[in-house]
């Protein structure tokens, strides 16, 4: 009886213990499968990461301002390196670094699995340091900039561990440019060594180039001759941009101080655009567009005389009125529009604008460009600041017209200078021509669609070009800007800085700004060159006529002699 | 006859093994021959793509005026 209970006690323990069996199976099966999946994957696979190669930028002439090439890199496992002495003796004469340098960064790494020793090595070395147990060799792409200082504001920068776009171009494609990178994953022994190819994971596609409207000629005659003004006058910053107004191709575009993009270690404020990123008060450069408001408006003609107040112009300074306006140098009397542009009137232009009336003016103005970004292929532009009609009072409408209150970038002044050159017809700024693909065909043109509507009449644009800017370069403030062999057209202007610590504006700090473009007749070439904060106490001079007039005449003398343009 | 046949099939059979053999170590050879070409075709574009670019800041615009500069400044 008693052998018979001990056979039952232990069948049913056995029993009990495969029902628990049984139980731990179903758990592991049911409930744990995902886990244990993923750790079998992760114990049998290994992974090699395929980089895709970054397209290039290129100029309009294909010259190269941005790509990328393989280099290779001897690195270190230092977890696998038992003695760290005898391994950075034996590295030292193939790399030709000190042995105790090696050795001390293999001590103090602080990555077990990767130690970066040298970048860009040879294929000798390369062989050389592959022999030596716990170094290892990767390839891996660099980013060049062949062309250095000259467009780093324009293309930017890759960041140096991922090759991931930081500034410029290389930011704002930084998508179309980085392609698509694929992983190879690869059944591994215990060692984690490969034993054969399993899958490829993803699609390993190249980035696709992309072509600006830049011209590295024209981009390098603009960046020669602004950065000896920059210096001269020992400037806070400059601006210059060359655009073409029938298309609104920029040609060239430089700002300063700018940066090596091969060492970053200069004042991060360096790598903006501030053709595009900074706005300013752009003064009496703005005369030219406000003019053409109102011709186009007919509230002013081309014959008629404004009496521009002997040089004083006074209201009240409370609600409506409008305080004191007084003229740069002189007083005038009676003047014709063309003569107040000539003259650069700041009465003249008061007057004008306060028979515009603000709601005229606004509008005009928006539709010139200004207050909103000119959607030009870069990151960071800004919208300028053009305030709403009902916030102006009796001083707004008489100080826009002569640029104050209303704050642009460079780019926004291009664009209104392009439409007046091209007879007021609508003009989009635009620096990416196309994108190509890696067989160097042209996959997608990135030029705008051709402009459609007139912003002002033609004939108030032509005049305001052919007669009253080619004006103020032949018997104005832009005289340093006249060339033999092209008409010029231009307008000067000096604005003041508004401080920043009291009300009002700084008399010893101004933005010297001149805009103008060549063959007057038919213009080629539009060029805006602005200095910002040139030293008034070197004697030079300041002004836009002095400081920036002789620079754009140069640009605009060198751009047509190479672009083959006829002359007058 | 009987004896032949069993070495004739004794040959062949040891035959088509040697074939064997011998082509799968022929297509281990031919593949390691590719992947060295692949490798080398490699690393001789990469050798190229460097050259191209040292050319490009050799002879782009800014370098080729720079040394105009540096050329004027010696004489």
């Amino acid at each position: 009886m008693k052998n018979v209970r001990i056979t039952i006690f232990f069948c049913l323990l056995l029993i009990a213990l495969f029902l628990a069996l049984t139980g731990r199976c179903f758990y592991l099966q049911y409930f744990k499968t995902q886990q244990y999946l993923d750790a079998c994957i992760t114990q049998q696979q290994s992974f090699r990461n395929l980089q895709p190669q970054r397209g290039v930028i290129l100029d309009c002439r294909g010259r190269v301002l941005a790509a990328s090439n393989k280099v290779q890199t001897i690195f270190a496992e230092p977890r696998l390196i038992k003695d760290a002495k005898i391994t950075s003796s034996e590295l030292a004469p193939i790399m030709d670094i000190g042995a105790h340098i090696i050795c001390q960064q293999l001590l103090e790494s602080n990555n077990p699995g990767f130690l970066r020793i040298k970048t860009n090595a040879d294929a000798g070395q390369c062989n050389a340091a592959r022999k030596i147990h716990g170094i290892g060799i990767q390839s891996e792409w660099q980013r060049h900039y062949p062309m250095g200082r000259l467009a780093s504001n324009l293309v930017g920068f890759t960041s140096r561990l991922d090759n991931k776009g930081l500034e410029g171009v290389e930011l704002k494609y930084d998508k179309e440019l980085s392609g698509s990178s694929a992983r190879n994953i690869f059944l591994a022994d215990a060692h984690r060594r490969p034993i054969r190819a399993k899958q490829q994971d993803g699609v390993l596609t190249n980035g696709v180039g992309i072509i600006l409207t830049i011209d590295a000629t024209i981009q390098q005659f603009t960046r020669d001759q602004l950065i000896k003004q920059y210096l001269e006058y020992e400037a806070e910053s400059a601006v210059a941009i060359v655009a073409e107004p029938r298309s609104g191709a920029i040609l060239a575009m430089v700002s300063l101080p700018d940066f090596d993009p091969a060492d970053r270690s200069t004042d991060p404020n360096n790598f903006r655009c501030r053709a595009i990123t900074d706005w300013y008060e752009p003064g009496s450069i703005l005369k030219p567009v406000a003019a053409a408001i109102a011709l186009d408006a007919g509230v002013v003609n081309r014959t008629e005389k404004i009496f521009c107040e002997n040089g004083s112009y006074s209201g009240r300074y409370n609600g409506e009125g409008f305080g004191r306006i007084g003229e740069y140098r002189r007083g005038f009397g009676d003047l014709t529009v063309k003569e107040i542009l000539i003259n650069s009137s700041n009465i003249g232009m008061a007057k004008i604008g306060q028979r515009l009336g603000k709601d005229r003016l606004y509008d005009g103005l928006r539709l010139f460009g200004f207050g909103r970004k000119t959607g030009i292929e870069l990151p960071g532009e800004i919208d300028g600041l053009l305030r709403p009609p009902n916030t102006w009072d009796g001083y707004s409408i008489t100080r826009i017209p002569y640029g104050q209150e209303i704050c642009v970038t460079g780019m926004q002044l291009i664009r209104a200078f392009c439409i007046l050159a091209n007879g007021g017809r609508l003009v989009r700024p635009f620096m990416v021509r196309a994108v190509v693909d890696n067989d160097g065909k042209i996959t997608e043109l990135k030029r705008p669609p051709p402009p459609v509507g007139y912003i002002i009449k033609p004939d108030v644009a032509e005049w305001v070009v052919r007669e009253a800017m080619a004006g103020v370069v032949n018997e104005g403030t832009g005289k340093r800007a006249q060339l033999e062999k092209w008409q010029v057209f231009g307008k000067t202007g000096t604005a003041n800085i508004a401080r920043s610590d009291a009300r009002g504006y700084s008399d010893q700090d101004y933005v010297a700004s001149f805009i103008c473009g060549a063959p007057a007749k038919d213009p080629a070439i539009v060029v805006l060159v602005s200095i910002r904060k040139p030293n008034r106490s070197l004697g030079k001079g300041y002004t836009g006529g002095v400081v920036s007039s002789p620079v754009a005449a140069k640009i605009i003398e060198k751009t047509l002699t190479y672009l083959g343009v006829k002359q007058d | 006859m009987s004896q032949f046949r069993f070495v004739f099939v004794v040959f062949c059979f040891t035959a088509v093994l040697v074939f064997t053999v011998n082509l799968r170590s022929a297509n281990n050879r031919i593949f390691y021959e590719l992947c060295a070409c692949n490798a080398e075709e490699s690393q001789l574009k990469q050798e190229l793509g460097t050259k191209q670019l040292l050319l490009e800041s050799l002879i782009n615009p800014a370098a080729i005026s720079q040394r105009v500069d540096e050329s004027n400044t010696d004489d």
